[in-house]
């Protein structure tokens, strides 16, 4: 990463990792560490805060591919479930993107033919944070809030959130189309990541090409990327 | 990766921020970038309808 073209070094942090999570969906190679690639280790503190922001997605190989996550990548995941917390005063989306994070470790980290956490450092039981506040919000924050837990739109991982999703595909329809129209590109790629995930959007809308714009004109961003190849990837395992 | 030396709290503000983005301001297409979506779009009719009217200043 150019470190004169990012705001901060978190945020290059965050470019790096989620560049590196792009190749590994593109590649599909399951031997592919994302964080060792990206120089981060359990001891890099804003590495390890740059994993907090990609949240589950630093699995999203594995979880698409069905593979194994590299220890690695777990251990770097599971450090920055233990690092970062939310706090009391924390919103919402960000307790669902810790808790999204906590789940995915205790679904993918689980050694074959075991029923229990990893004893990686996973907590245990951790109930999921409310998601009534979705059900109300209006369709233009709506979608920006689903955008930024567009971690949480993965294959056979329900959740509230999910649920709340299914249940609006209209209005995330409407969201995206609101998203390009203002060049809101992230937002865009997180909602279309949705619509990918749950389906039910109005045929008229066009996702495939619409996400084709949203990659073309936002595609610098490497979390862009992410999502849209991670809509692309969803799309074609509901396709066959 | 970044080896600069950066306090807990700024990472901490980063990552507040980060994690609870606010909406970035409209910024709408120009006629160069709706051509690129005529091209793209094939049958997406919704991408390609007239922009939301945009508030009036004043």
């Amino acid at each position: 990463m150019d470190q004169t073209h990012a705001s901060s070094p978190l945020a290059g942090a965050v470019h790096d990792l989620a560049t590196e999570v792009v190749l590994a969906l593109r590649s599909g190679d399951h031997l592919a560490t994302v964080c060792g690639a990206a120089g981060i280790d359990e001891e890099n503190r804003t590495g390890i805060a740059a994993a907090r922001v990609i949240g589950a997605d630093l699995l999203l190989p594995s979880v698409l591919y069905g593979r194994h996550p590299h220890p690695g990548d777990v251990a770097v995941l599971d450090r920055a479930v233990r690092e970062f917390p939310p706090k009391p005063d924390a919103p919402a989306a960000t307790a669902w993107s810790h808790w999204h994070m906590i789940s995915t470790l205790q679904r993918m980290a689980q050694p074959p033919g075991t029923t229990g956490t990893t004893g990686t450092a996973s907590p245990g039981t951790y109930e999921e944070p409310d998601a009534a506040w979705l059900e109300q919000a209006p369709w233009q924050s709506f979608t920006h809030q689903l955008s930024v837990l567009a971690p949480l739109a993965v294959p056979a991982a329900p959740s509230a959130v999910q649920r709340a999703a299914a249940a609006r595909a209209v209005d995330l329809a409407r969201g995206f189309v609101r998203a390009v129209r203002r060049r809101d590109w992230l937002q865009a790629a997180g909602a279309g990541r949705w619509l990918a995930a749950i389906g039910g959007e109005p045929a008229t809308l066009g996702l495939e090409r619409g996400l084709d714009f949203v990659e073309l004109m936002g595609g610098h961003d490497p979390r862009v990327t992410l999502h849209v190849r991670a809509a692309r990837l969803m799309a074609e395992a509901r396709a066959r | 990766m970044y080896t600069t030396d950066t306090t807990a709290t700024d990472i901490e503000l980063d990552l507040d921020t980060a994690l609870n983005p606010g909406e970035i301001d409209g910024v709408y297409r120009d006629s160069r970038e709706c051509a690129y979506l005529a091209l793209l779009a094939g049958g997406g009719a919704l991408l390609l309808s007239p922009p939301t009217p945009r508030p009036k200043k004043g």
